[in-house]
């Protein structure tokens, strides 16, 4: 993928763009917001990473409205320091895609990467999700693993459901309490991975194979094909 | 004499006296125009009467013998008791004590009052005058002058009270000026008290439950909140100080041994990702910290929307039932009628989860926790309850102080901070947190407010993810 990088601090932007280039991807940096424009719009990016506090006080947020008048749609993860719900909801309103407070975990913003750049490739007419031999019928809500009738109760459902809309990437604890609870403040995480056991619980049942599996330092990954560097 | 009128009471008390003059000179004036009008009234029926008496005489026994009988009446009457003038066609005085027909008198028939000049002086005369029969003519009438010393004390004695009303005005505006300015005296001495550092002083407050009373009583609430909320500051500076320094301790001396023993690069590497666990540690509180520094500034009272607290405790019991399954514990929602409040649901929602999570972190395997709703009408109170270990008598007033860990919870993982987040929302919310036995356990009440009826706010937007049940049906 080719992301932009507009940070100012040079130590963060450095590990950003070096674990992006790591994970294989192409990136640019701009170190600030007039820059960071003007890439934005010579040059097509599959997602864009702009951080709030820019020099001479320019607000990302300014940048992302200018973006998004000009018509341009690429994704855009905010980066910032503030980070209680209202400024999220201001990030969102103001043309962001996604939104993570400083400081973050590489895993963390690695996997919202991945979910945002595939965002727009996904088919909302889709009526079933399949990985493997699991499927979800989305029309009529069924669960079924081959040939066996799963019963899940409707937040396991719901999970199974944020976790198959993104088979194969990395889903991090923190999104699964956004998305699939609605929580915008961090509880005692592990609490999420008892529901993703017993989830794996219902869906992995005896010899059947392991689709459910947990990226250390990362989070959860559902697919038929354990990634390279997963167990 | 200018400060005097300058104070507000001053003030106060002079425009009442104002009021109270112009309200004794409205009441005067009709008073005056009615007792003028009935005296004058009666005269002139007197003279009426006067009038027609001699009229009497005249038509019974002609001219001669009515100006025999106005001789002789003058000759009895007393000085100055009556005016009369009976004059033949061509004017000529016949009988009475006026000398001749005054000048300026009309010479139709009626009743007037008049200036007349009367022996060398100007006086005014009320009087009927008669036509009788042959062109004679009858003047009763009356002097009327005599009465102005009589109408002078009226007013000497309106003007007395006007000026015993304005002295008395004035006094009492001074007393009550001063009576004032020693009540502010003494509240300025304790607010300066106050501003040179010592929040211990409150304004004193008398027993007459008076204005100035329900004032200080108000200032006294006012100051007891900002004694509270600096200790709170000075609380939180010191537990920062002191709770942070331990994990930033640790956290330093793993990487200095890492610096100084060198190990092999999977060791030392394995040491890092700990000390990067050390950090998002140190991370969690310093955000947990904002957070209750956030709401204890009362900053986000503007979020408040329209609520099911319910709802909010269902998906909290969903939300930590497989991790109370897993420790063997039975966790349950009683009740889930809707119960709707006025707060704001990041908050709520974050009490409820930290009330469960605290229940689950000390009751053993094979305990019950509860949390269920209780609404009064301006009140509704989250109630989780679990029999556990409770707290001690000596820890439950203490457990909500910042990074405050009781005696048997020393050995759990968690800051001592979860309580003291629940404590600060439910203040925010107009509330509080209340710990009991529960016989045995811990019960846990957070009290909020429920606010404004429902038809008068807007309700919960749904932009931030699912749509909470209940919101379209609930009226």
């Amino acid at each position: 993928m080719k992301i932009l990088v507009v940070e100012d601090n040079e130590r963060v932007a450095r590990f950003v763009t070096k674990g992006l280039t790591e994970a294989g991807h192409t990136t640019d940096h701009a170190e600030n917001g007039r820059d960071g424009l003007f890439l934005a719009v010579s040059e097509r990016y599959d997602v864009i990473i702009m951080d709030r506090m820019l020099p001479g006080n320019i607000d990302g947020l300014t940048i992302i409205e200018a973006l998004r008048k000009a018509d341009n749609h690429t994704p855009i993860l905010i980066l910032s320091a503030l980070g209680d719900v209202d400024e999220r909801i201001k990030g969102l309103r103001a043309g962001g895609d996604d939104y993570l407070t400083k400081p973050f975990a590489f895993g963390e913003l690695l996997a919202r990467i991945d979910v945002l750049s595939r965002r727009r490739r996904q088919d909302t007419a889709q009526t079933t999700l399949e990985v493997g031999d699991l499927r979800i019928d989305l029309l009529t809500r069924k669960v079924t693993r081959g040939a066996r009738a799963i019963q899940l109760q409707p937040r396991e459902f719901k999970l199974l459901e944020y976790l198959m809309r993104h088979a194969g990437q990395v889903v991090t604890r923190t999104m699964l309490l956004e998305n699939v609870w609605d929580y915008h403040f961090d509880p005692e995480t592990n609490v999420i991975d008892v529901h993703i056991s017993k989830l794996r619980q219902k869906i992995e049942a005896g010899a059947e194979r392991q689709l459910l599996r947990t990226v250390r330092n990362a989070g959860y990954m559902i697919s038929a094909e354990p990634p390279p560097g997963v167990a | 004499m200018a400060r005097v009128i300058r104070s507000s009471a001053a003030t106060l008390a002079i425009g009442y006296v104002l009021l109270a003059l112009v309200a004794l000179v409205l009441f005067a004036a009709p008073l005056r125009y009615a007792w003028q009008a009935t005296i004058d009234d009666f005269r002139f029926e007197l003279l009426h009467e006067d009038s027609q008496r001699l009229t009497h005489v005249f038509d019974l026994r002609g001219p001669g013998a009515l100006a025999h009988f106005i001789d002789e009446r003058v000759s009895m009457q007393i000085a100055g008791e009556r005016m009369l003038l009976f004059s033949d066609p061509a004017g000529r005085p016949l009988a009475g004590n006026l000398p001749a027909w005054p000048a300026s008198i009309p010479t139709r028939a009626g009743s007037y009052t008049l200036p007349v000049d009367l022996d060398h002086r100007r006086t005014t005369i009320a009087m009927v005058l008669t036509a009788l029969p042959g062109g004679y003519r009858l003047l009763v009438g009356r002097d009327v002058d005599r009465f102005t010393p009589i109408e002078r004390r009226f007013w000497y004695g309106l003007a007395a009270a006007v000026a015993v009303l304005s002295v008395a005005g004035l006094i009492g505006a001074v007393l009550i000026r001063s009576a004032l300015l020693a009540r502010i005296h003494s509240t300025q001495q304790t607010v300066a008290a106050i501003m040179r550092g010592d929040l211990s002083h409150r304004l004193e407050v008398r027993s007459s439950g008076d204005e100035l009373d329900t004032l200080a009583q108000t200032i006294n609430r006012l100051l007891e909140q900002v004694e509270q909320l600096v200790h709170g500051i000075a609380n939180v500076s010191n537990s920062i100080a002191h709770d942070l320094r331990t994990p930033l301790a640790e956290l330093r001396s793993r990487l200095e041994e890492l610096a100084l023993t060198r190990p092999p690069a999977e060791q030392a590497f394995a040491e890092i990702d700990a000390a990067v666990a050390d950090v998002d540690g140190v991370i969690r509180i310093f955000n947990a910290l904002l957070r209750l520094a956030e709401i204890d500034a009362g900053l986000r009272r503007s979020n408040f929307v329209q609520v099911d607290v319910a709802d909010l405790a269902a998906r909290a019991v969903e939300f930590y039932l497989p991790a109370a399954e897993l420790k063997g514990l039975s966790l349950s929602l009683r009740d889930p009628a809707p119960a709707w409040a006025r707060c704001d649901p990041v908050l709520l929602a974050q009490a409820i989860n930290n009330l469960i999570d605290n229940s689950l972190k000390f009751v053993a395997p094979g305990g019950r926790i509860e949390v269920g709703i209780a609404a009064a009408a301006d009140t509704l109170a989250v109630v989780v309850a679990d029999d556990g270990p409770g707290m001690s008598d000596a820890d439950r007033p203490r457990a909500t102080q910042r990074f405050f860990r009781g005696d048997t919870s020393r050995a759990t993982p968690g800051v001592g901070l979860g309580l003291s987040l629940v404590e600060a929302i439910a203040r925010l919310h107009g509330g509080w947190l209340e710990l009991a036995d529960n016989h045995p356990g811990l019960l846990a009440r957070m009290i909020v407010e429920r606010g404004p009826p429902a038809a008068a706010i807007p309700r919960q937007p749904t932009g931030l993810g699912e749509p909470r049940r209940d919101v379209e049906t609930t009226a």
